[in-house]
C-alpha cells in the first residue's frame, strides 16, 4: 500500500433484501491483509452488527465465499492487493443463493442440488468388506480424482450465468460430483446418478461458458465433467432406446 | 428490550451438536442402530460439515492394516506419545476400531485415499510413529473425510438445524439426568429448547484462547463451559498441544496462527532466528525434525531471547531445496502462502508456535457416556484417549472413532429409555440470563478483551510454564471476566448478530482458560504437551495421575487422579519379543 491508500473504501452490502441496501467504511489498510480481515474488521471495530459467515481461514471449508468487486472469491485467500489496487472494494453475498442478511447467503439450495444430483457415495461394500486394491493409474480412477478435491464453496454455482437464468439447473458443482462418482469403480449407483443428471435441471442446460472453471479456486473443471456426463447420458439414453 | 420474550421448544429422540468427524458419524451409526421411528437431529454452530476442524486435517488417519504393524503397536505409540497418560481403554478401542472405521469410510462412505502402485492404501509415518500408519488423501485428508460424511448425512432423514449454538445443557429439576439443550438460532436469534431422551456433545475442543492459534473460528470450547457449568470433571485440562509452525502474519489478519504442515519440517525446512541462524540444534539432537512439542519450545525460547523476526516469530527457510522442488512437492501450501503475499519456495516465511488440539475433555467412559444421564461426548470434547499429547494422524481417527461409538450407543441406550425429560426450569432461567447478559449493558468492543485474553494465556500458560506465571494468568483471566460483564451489546438487532456471539464466545474462553491454568497449577512435573519450568522432570511414571477439575457454583476445584494402567505398566510392552523398535526406514 502507497500512503495514499492507508485507508481502504469499502462498500457492503446490507440486509436481507438483495441489491437494496449498502453501507461504505474506511477501514485500514495494512501489508497483509485478506478481504475476509477487512469484513472482520468492520464488524469488530466500526459496525458490531454486519453479519458474514467464515470458519477455517484457510480456504478448507468455503465458508466465507462472497462476491468481491462482482467476482465469487473464498474471502480468506482473497489478499486485498490483488482486487483492490485503487484502493476501493465492493462486498456482496454470494450471487444465485437467497440472502440471510448482509454478506452471508443461505447455502441449502446448493446443497439439496448435491443431493438431488445423487451426490453421495452409493456403497457396493460394507465395513466388513476387505479394502479394494485400486490401481491408482487406472484411467477411471484419474477421472474421478479430478475433481474430487471440490470442497463445496459454491464459488462455481455464483459464477454460473445458467444458475442465474434457470434456478432449477443443478449447477457444476453437484454435477461435477455427479461425474466423479459415475467414474469411481466402487459406486453402485450409476443408474440413479444418470436418471438425476439427465432430468429437467440436469447437465444438458449447460452452455459451456466455462465461468465455473474459471473462478473454481482450487482450478478444478466442472464443465470438463459436465461434458463428460452429456457423453454418458446421450449414450444410455441411445442404448435404451436399442433395448426398447 | 427487544429480547427473546418467549422461547421455541422443538422435541426430538438423539440430538448431536456439532458436525464434524465425531457428530456426523454419530447421526449415520445411530440411523443405523436407533429403532425405526426414532428422530434424529443434528445441529452446529455453522454450516453441515464446513464448520470445526475435521474439514482442515491436513495429514491423515491412524490405523494399523498389516505389513508388520499392528493394533498393539498402534496402542503403544499412542500410550507412549501420551506420555503414559491416556485412559488406556480408550486407547485401546481407538486402535482396533479404526481398522473398521477406515473400512467404512472406504467402501461405504466412499472416500478416496491415496494409493500404491500395487492398488493398496497408502501409509506414511509421523513422528512418534513406530510404522507408516496413516492413511491419506493427498496433504488435505480432512476435506475428503468430512465431504464425504457430510453429502451422506445430507441426503438422509437427519433434521438438520444449522447456525444453532448451544449455549447451555438443561438438566431435570432432581439433576438426575440431561432433559435438552438450549440454543440460539443464530439466523434469527431467538432461544430455542430441544428436548431429547439421549444428546451427543461432539462439538470440538479448540484452544482459540490463545494469541496464536489454528482452529476454525467457530471453535470457542463451548461445549467444555457447559459441561462445566452442569457440574461434569473434566480431565486433563492443562494439555494444550502447540504445532510449531504458525504463520505469523500481525495481529490484524485471520491468517495468523493458521498451519504450516509438519511435512515442511520433514523434508529438511530450516528454522531460522531474526540473525538468520539456524537454532534448533541447541535445543535438540534431532534440530527442525524434532516433535512438535520439543520444537514448540525451542522456538519459544529463541523468541524469549529476542532473536525475532520483524513480527515477534521466526522464519521458517525452504528455498534451499530449490524453489521448484519445494513447488511441487508442497503446491497447496505455497499457494497458499502465495495468496497471503508470502512466498514459501523461495523467500522466508514467519512462523511462531501455535495453539493446536485440546487433549482435555469431560471425563466418559469407552462407549462415551458420562457421569450425567443422556449425555454423552466425543471428538476433541472427551478427554482420555490421547493423555498429555495426541500423535499426528489420531485426531480424526479418535473423532470418527468414537462419533460411531456414540451412535451406537445412544441407538441401543435409547431403547431403554421411556418419555422425554421435563427441564429444570431454574437452569433453563439462568442459561437465558446468562446469554441476556451482554444485552444489558451499555454496548462496548469485545475485541480488545478477546485480545488481552489471548495476550495473557499465551504469556503466562502458553509453551512454558511456571507457578508464578500461572498463578499471574489466574489474576488477569479474572480481570477480563470482570470486565467483559460490563461490555454491553446493543439489543436492537439480534439476528445473525455476530458480536452477540463473540461476547458469548468470549464469556466460554474465560471459563476454560480458568480450567486450564488451574490445572496446569496442578501438574507439578512435565509431560507431554505440558512443561514446567519449575518442574522440568515427567515425575514417577507408575505414580502417574491426571488432573480433574470440577465446578460447583462458581468455585472451580481440582483433584489428582491416579492413571489405571488398565493393559500395560510404565516400562513394559505388549510387543511380543524380539519386536523392532521401530518399522520405519531411517530418514
Amino acid at each position: 500500500m502507497t500512503a495514499a491508500q492507508e485507508t481502504l473504501d469499502v462498500t457492503v452490502h446490507r440486509g436481507t433484501t438483495r441489491g437494496a441496501c449498502y453501507d461504505s467504511f474506511q477501514v485500514p489498510a495494512h501489508e497483509s491483509q485478506t478481504v475476509l480481515d477487512v469484513v472482520s474488521w468492520i464488524q469488530q471495530f466500526a459496525d458490531p452488527t454486519l453479519s458474514y459467515r467464515f470458519a477455517c481461514r484457510v480456504g478448507m471449508c468455503g465458508s466465507c465465499a462472497m462476491m468481491v468487486n462482482g467476482t465469487p472469491r473464498w474471502t480468506c485467500r482473497t489478499h486485498v492487493k490483488k482486487v483492490a489496487a485503487d484502493g476501493k472494494l465492493m462486498i456482496e453475498p454470494l450471487r444465485n443463493l437467497p440472502v440471510i442478511k448482509d454478506l452471508a447467503a443461505d447455502m441449502d439450495p446448493f446443497f439439496d442440488k448435491w443431493t438431488a444430483a445423487q451426490g453421495q457415495h452409493h456403497p457396493s461394500q460394507t465395513r466388513h468388506d476387505p479394502i479394494e486394491p485400486i490401481d491408482p493409474g487406472d484411467p477411471l480412477r484419474v477421472e474421478a480424482d479430478l475433481g474430487v478435491e471440490c470442497i463445496n464453496c459454491a464459488i462455481c454455482y455464483a459464477a454460473c450465468d445458467t444458475v442465474a437464468g434457470n434456478p432449477d439447473y443443478l449447477g457444476p458443482a453437484a454435477l461435477q460430483r455427479a461425474w466423479t462418482l459415475l467414474n469411481d469403480s466402487r459406486d453402485d449407483g450409476r443408474g440413479a446418478i444418470l436418471d438425476a443428471v439427465s432430468g429437467t435441471g440436469g447437465c444438458h442446460n449447460c452452455h459451456s461458458m466455462g465461468s465455473c472453471t474459471q473462478y473454481c479456486p482450487n482450478e478444478l473443471n466442472p464443465m470438463r465433467a459436465i461434458a463428460g456426463l452429456k457423453r454418458e447420458t446421450a449414450k444410455s439414453f441411445f442404448k435404451g432406446k436399442r433395448n426398447a | 428490550m427487544a429480547t427473546p420474550t418467549e422461547i421455541d421448544r422443538h422435541d426430538t429422540d438423539i440430538l448431536i451438536i456439532g458436525t464434524g468427524g465425531a457428530g456426523l458419524f454419530a447421526a449415520l451409526h445411530a440411523q443405523q442402530s436407533a429403532p425405526p421411528g426414532t428422530r434424529i437431529t443434528i445441529a452446529v454452530k455453522g454450516l453441515i460439515g464446513k464448520c470445526g476442524c475435521t474439514r482442515m486435517v491436513q495429514g491423515g488417519y491412524n490405523v494399523a492394516l498389516g505389513g508388520g504393524d499392528t493394533v498393539e503397536r498402534h496402542f503403544m505409540d499412542t500410550i507412549r506419545g501420551g506420555k503414559w497418560l491416556p485412559n488406556q481403554d480408550m486407547a485401546w478401542k481407538l486402535c482396533e476400531q479404526a481398522v473398521v472405521r477406515i473400512r467404512e469410510l472406504e467402501n461405504e462412505i466412499g472416500c478416496f485415499f491415496d494409493r500404491n502402485p500395487d492398488g493398496s492404501l497408502h501409509q506414511k509415518a509421523f513422528a512418534g510413529q513406530t510404522a507408516d500408519r496413516t492413511v491419506h488423501k493427498g496433504d488435505l485428508t480432512g476435506i475428503e473425510i468430512i465431504s464425504r460424511l457430510m453429502e451422506q448425512v445430507l441426503s438422509r432423514p437427519v433434521e438438520k438445524l444449522q447456525e444453532h449454538r448451544a449455549i447451555g445443557l438443561i438438566p431435570t429439576a432432581d439433576k438426575s439426568a440431561l432433559a435438552g439443550v438450549l440454543f440460539i438460532d443464530m439466523r434469527t436469534g431467538r432461544f430455542r429448547l430441544v428436548r431429547a431422551k439421549t444428546v451427543l456433545m461432539a462439538t470440538g475442543g479448540g484452544p482459540t484462547m490463545y494469541k496464536y492459534n489454528t482452529p476454525s473460528g467457530d471453535k470457542t470450547m463451548d461445549g467444555l463451559a457447559m459441561a462445566l457449568r452442569a457440574g461434569l470433571p473434566l480431565r486433563d485440562m492443562e494439555m494444550v498441544q502447540f504445532h510449531p509452525t504458525g504463520l505469523l502474519a500481525g495481529d490484524h489478519t485471520r491468517m495468523t496462527g493458521t498451519v504450516l504442515e509438519e511435512g515442511l519440517r520433514g523434508a529438511g525446512g530450516q528454522l531460522l532466528n531474526g540473525a538468520q541462524n539456524r537454532f534448533m540444534f541447541d535445543y535438540d539432537p534431532k534440530g527442525e525434525r524434532a516433535t512438535r512439542d520439543v520444537v514448540s519450545r525451542g522456538i519459544y525460547a529463541e523468541m524469549r531471547k529476542n532473536n525475532t523476526s520483524e513480527n515477534g516469530g521466526v522464519f521458517i527457510s525452504m528455498a534451499h531445496l530449490g524453489p521448484d522442488n519445494v513447488r511441487a512437492k508442497f503446491p497447496g501450501m505455497v499457494k497458499r502462502c502465495a495468496d497471503s503475499g508470502f512466498d514459501l519456495a523461495a523467500g522466508l516465511v514467519e512462523v511462531v508456535p501455535t495453539a493446536h488440539y485440546f487433549m482435555g475433555g469431560v471425563v466418559v467412559d469407552p462407549d462415551t457416556r458420562t457421569a450425567l444421564e443422556g449425555l454423552y461426548v466425543a471428538g476433541e470434547d472427551a478427554g482420555g484417549a490421547h493423555g498429555s499429547n495426541r500423535l499426528g494422524g489420531n485426531g480424526v481417527a479418535n473423532s470418527t472413532v468414537y462419533g460411531g461409538v456414540a451412535g451406537d450407543t445412544m441407538g441401543a441406550d435409547i431403547r431403554k429409555m421411556g418419555a422425554l425429560r421435563d427441564p429444570c426450569p431454574t437452569a433453563l432461567q439462568a442459561e437465558i440470563g446468562r446469554a441476556l447478559h451482554p444485552l444489558t449493558r451499555k454496548p462496548d468492543l469485545v475485541q480488545p478483551l478477546r485480545h488481552d485474553l489471548q495476550e495473557a494465556m499465551w504469556e503466562d500458560v502458553g509453551v512454558l510454564r511456571t507457578e508464578a506465571g500461572l498463578t499471574r494468568a489466574q489474576t488477569r483471566v479474572a480481570d477480563i471476566s470482570t470486565a467483559l460483564m460490563d461490555v454491553g451489546v446493543a439489543p436492537d438487532t439480534l439476528a445473525f448478530n455476530l458480536t452477540w456471539h463473540d461476547w458469548l464466545n468470549l464469556r466460554s474462553l474465560c471459563d476454560i482458560s480458568q480450567a486450564i491454568a488451574l490445572a496446569g497449577l496442578e501438574r507439578e512435573n512435565s509431560r507431554g504437551a505440558h512443561y514446567r519450568e519449575d518442574f522440568p522432570d515427567e515425575g514417577d511414571l507408575d505414580a502417574s495421575y491426571f488432573t480433574v477439575v470440577t465446578q460447583t457454583g462458581d468455585a472451580l476445584a481440582v483433584r489428582r487422579d491416579p492413571v489405571d494402567f488398565s493393559i500395560v505398566r510404565p516400562g513394559e510392552t505388549i510387543l511380543p519379543d524380539g519386536e523392532p523398535e521401530t518399522l520405519v526406514a531411517a530418514q
